[in-house]
């Protein structure tokens, strides 16, 4: 019997009719339903046990304890610590993203050097060698750049600078520069903290106490408890923010004239009730105020009534335990003069070094030789020495090093911080990031992610009494990267340059054991707290007093208030991935910002809403929206900080423009210390 | 007619039966490979000779989840060094307690992240209910691994979920198991 057309369909056939009653058919269609589930793309989870690590958050100015969540050891979400004093279970929008930050597509994953436009890769033995070479070839003339006002690693490199014979070392601008300064023109000395959680009536002069400035998740968890104390928190300032919509008032204030407005307050109390004539310095600060600050002069410069001047004075007076915070809204930029004129005020209501007030905090223990202490630091101004070495009043560095910074973006008078790098001889950049800096750089010598390395911190600034945390790594570095406390020690080492120490880890062991910490607590997670506040002998103003210098309005201009807020990023960090999705639509246009004036002054300069403008000031220029929001006085522009990012990557580059172009500095001729918080721009149609 | 009457039923029946066959012995064997855990783990000696408890290595942590598969953290209490003369106990101190390296054991139940299995919601049942009783095997059963899915020949449909949880009047309401 042969095969025939017939026999081989009936063949196939009964083959087809047979596959029906074999799982072939449904089995393969269930399978390749589920196969649709699981291709390589697709994420998927990893089990393991569930725990909370400690670690530190320094991604904005602040430095507190957070915990990681982890599983099978993993870091996948971060959250406040109950037990640490700066977080008491808070957490700020960038400590919220600080987990995905590790695996940002801008991580810097290995050593690299600058090979034309590019870079190449190169091993850590090759960059450590390098790195030592080019410092003992530069002798003295080396320099560095800290973010990190908190940490041992600053002293490290401090160290470092310093054993090569340079001072030559800086941080980046913050508001702890003036406060400390201003503390000494009271005749005090130490660090600036506020004890507000047992004020009972805080008075927020531009500080964003709530959004962006201080201890900002401490901050918010001292609001909280205060609504059912009724204290009242009060915030003075040219706009609506975080703050204001949950403070009990806010007064508008024309930007940058908050400390005019303290001067006033001042010259107001000094004028009523208590014989104060015996307290130091009293007799002349009454007599100065009084004449410099009269309410008619203080009411038409900063915008708030009289009677509105009166009150507060009246209510600060009666408060019993009231709380000044002054501050820039953008958190930095304010003088010496003009943190001054908020620690009088203060001083005047008797709240300095007390209980509820102004708390003054010892300085860090000093462990590394040679290196600068904080107290000099701050005291050295990043901004002026940039801008000197730009115009060639000052040697340009053979080395410049920087560390958690970001100068090339986060910096008044912009271009010059930016021609200034770029004379330098030979840039190193320690950060975990592709940031404009990095970028910039002839070697970037990537540290270990946060959360990848051990950290510390002494008492941030705005912190209520000392305290210090120690962060033991969460986990082991993902990518090929170092922290940059062992680096520099490393490199310090092999360029004959003896600090002391073999590893960051002992650094740390000595200032825990210089404070009196237990180090193998503290990396459990137990914060070191103290009580211990020097005593201080105070004056109302030591310094030859004079009137704040004020930008005066000119019917052209309007008053700039840079704000931050920080799911957009810090002067450190860019826009984080994980917080893309919480800028609204009404702070972005596409991959323009928005910028925000009310109608009348919109109306004032022929503007409509979503007009694409451009502002100009002193320092340059910059691109934007409009967006009319009548939470802003008259005649200001309030501008996001954070934007216009050049490096990073796809998630912050190119979005907006760079606000920090429209700042130019002046330098306070008593201090030394720049001052760039009152800007005035012109805005027209781009 | 007769002649053509069997060329057409006769080549149906072969056909029918070719195809079935086919599809019951042949079929699993395409669609599945074989693979052998990465050592040789003996739960007889462990249980027997050592009078292991079940819990000893598969435990339930203080959060009421089940850590399922011990990693070396559970091993190396006994196994920094080696113990016997079993080589694949060697090869585990070897290849992975001395280079710090977890064992990727095959999970012969594993579910897809899209489903919720709460071990200690069922932990009255016996866990040879589910699970192949390992613990009298001195070698691990073979793992059968669909080529087209990617799962274990073993992990639970969710049919099978669904009749236990209605045979013992749990609820089948989708978020009981897809949070």
């Amino acid at each position: 019997m042969g095969i025939d057309r017939r026999s081989f369909i009936s063949l196939v056939a009964g083959g087809v009719v047979g596959s029906t009653f074999t799982p072939v058919i449904w089995k393969t269609l269930d399978d390749v339903s589920i196969w649709t589930q699981n291709w390589p793309w697709i994420p998927t989870l990893q089990y393991g046990e569930e725990q909370k690590v400690p670690a530190l958050c320094k991604l904005g100015s602040d430095a507190y304890g957070i915990k990681i969540k982890t599983i099978a050891g993993r870091p996948v979400a971060a959250e406040g610590n109950p037990d640490h004093p700066l977080s008491l279970g808070g957490i700020c929008p960038l400590g919220a993203a600080s987990v995905h930050l590790m695996y940002s597509p801008s991580r810097v994953k290995n050593p690299k050097l600058k090979d034309g436009s590019s870079f190449k890769d190169i091993s850590w033995d090759e960059a450590e060698e390098m790195l030592a070479e080019k410092i003992k070839a530069a002798g003295s003339s080396v320099a560095m750049i800290s973010g990190d006002e908190t940490g041992s690693v600053t002293d490290v490199l401090a160290g470092l600078v310093g054993k090569a014979g340079s001072d030559k070392s800086f941080l980046m601008p913050s508001e702890s520069a003036p406060a400390a300064a201003a503390l000494a023109m009271l005749g005090g000395d130490g660090q600036v903290g506020y004890d507000i959680e047992n004020a009972n009536y805080v008075l927020m002069l531009g500080a964003d106490a709530l959004g962006s400035w201080g201890n900002v998740a401490r901050n918010g968890k001292a609001f909280s408890a205060s609504r059912e104390k009724g204290v009242k928190y009060i915030y003075v300032g040219p706009a609506q923010n975080g703050t204001t919509a949950v403070a009990d008032s806010w007064i508008p204030c024309a930007a940058g004239t908050e400390p005019v407005l303290a001067m006033g307050l001042a010259a107001v109390i000094a004028e009523s009730g208590r014989d104060r004539s015996f307290w130091p310095g009293f007799a002349a600060f009454a007599k100065f105020v009084k004449a410099a600050y009269p309410l008619d002069k203080v009411a038409e410069i900063t915008g708030v009534s009289a009677e509105t001047i009166k009150g507060l004075a009246g209510e600060l007076v009666r408060a019993g335990r009231p709380l000044v915070l002054t501050a820039a809204e953008a958190g930095q930029g304010l003088g010496a003069f003009e943190l001054a004129a908020g620690m009088s005020l203060n001083m005047l209501l008797e709240r300095v070094n007390t209980v509820g007030g102004v708390r003054i905090l010892p300085w860090a223990p000093s462990v590394v030789e040679a290196a600068a202490d904080k107290k000099t630091l701050l005291a050295s101004d990043v901004v002026a020495y940039l801008s000197a070495v730009a115009d060639g009043g000052a040697e340009a560095p053979a080395v410049l090093m920087v560390h958690g910074a970001n100068p090339a973006y986060a910096l008044p008078n912009l271009t010059k911080a930016q021609a200034a790098i770029d004379k330098a001889g030979f840039v190193v950049s320690f950060s975990s990031f592709m940031d404009e800096t990095a970028a910039m750089a002839d070697l970037i010598m990537p540290d270990s992610y946060a959360f990848e390395r051990l950290d510390d911190a002494y008492s941030p600034y705005g912190s209520g009494q000392p305290n210090y945390t120690v962060a033991a790594p969460v986990i082991k570095p993902v990518f090929d990267t170092k922290p940059a406390g062992d680096v520099i020690l490393a490199v310090a080492a092999k360029a004959d340059l003896d600090l002391g120490f073999e590893s960051f880890e002992d650094v740390v062991k000595a200032k825990a054991e210089a404070l009196g910490a237990d180090f193998d607590e503290m990396v459990e997670g137990a914060a070191w707290v103290s009580e211990e506040f020097p005593a201080q002998d105070l004056a109302l103003w030591t310094t030859p007093l004079e009137e704040l210098s004020v930008a005066a309005a000119d019917g052209k201009t309007l008053a700039l208030a840079p704000v931050l807020r920080l799911k957009i990023g810090s002067a450190k960090i860019a826009i984080p991935p994980f917080n893309t999705n919480a800028i609204r639509f009404d702070e972005m246009l596409g991959n323009d910002m928005y910028v925000l004036m009310n109608a009348a002054t919109a109306k004032n300069l022929g503007l409509n809403k979503d007009d694409a403008i451009k502002l100009a000031g002193a320092g340059g220029e910059c691109k934007a929206r409009l967006r009319i929001f009548e939470g802003v006085m008259n005649d200001t522009v309030v501008a996001p900080l954070g934007f216009g990012r050049t490096a990073w990557d796809e998630f912050s580059r190119g979005k907006g423009d760079n606000v920090y172009k429209l700042l130019a500095a002046d330098i306070e001729a008593q201090t030394g210390l720049s001052r760039f918080a009152t800007a005035r721009v012109t805005v027209s149609k781009a | 007619m007769a002649k053509c009457k069997s060329c057409v039923v006769l080549p149906f029946l072969v056909g029918l039966v070719a195809s079935i066959v086919l599809g019951w012995w042949g079929f699993p064997k395409v669609l599945y490979s074989q693979k052998t855990q990465p050592i040789r783990f003996d739960h007889v000696v462990h249980v027997e000779d050592q009078a292991m408890a079940c819990e000893d290595c598969h435990a339930y942590r203080e959060d009421g989840s089940f850590a399922g598969y011990p990693t070396n953290a559970n091993c190396v209490g006994c196994h920094e060094d080696v113990q016997g003369e079993d080589p694949d106990e060697a090869r585990y101190v070897a290849e992975y307690v001395q280079q710090e390296k977890e064992v990727e054991w095959l999970i012969y139940q594993k579910q897809p992240d899209n489903v919720y299995f709460s071990h200690i919601a069922h932990k009255d049942f016996d866990c040879t209910s589910c699970h192949p009783d390992v613990a009298n095997m001195s070698t691990p059963p073979v793992y059968y691994e669909n080529r087209l899915s990617g799962y274990s020949k073993d992990t639970m449909k969710m049919w099978q979920c669904e009749r236990c949880h209605a045979e013992n009047g749990a609820s089948n309401a989708c978020f009981v198991c897809h949070k």
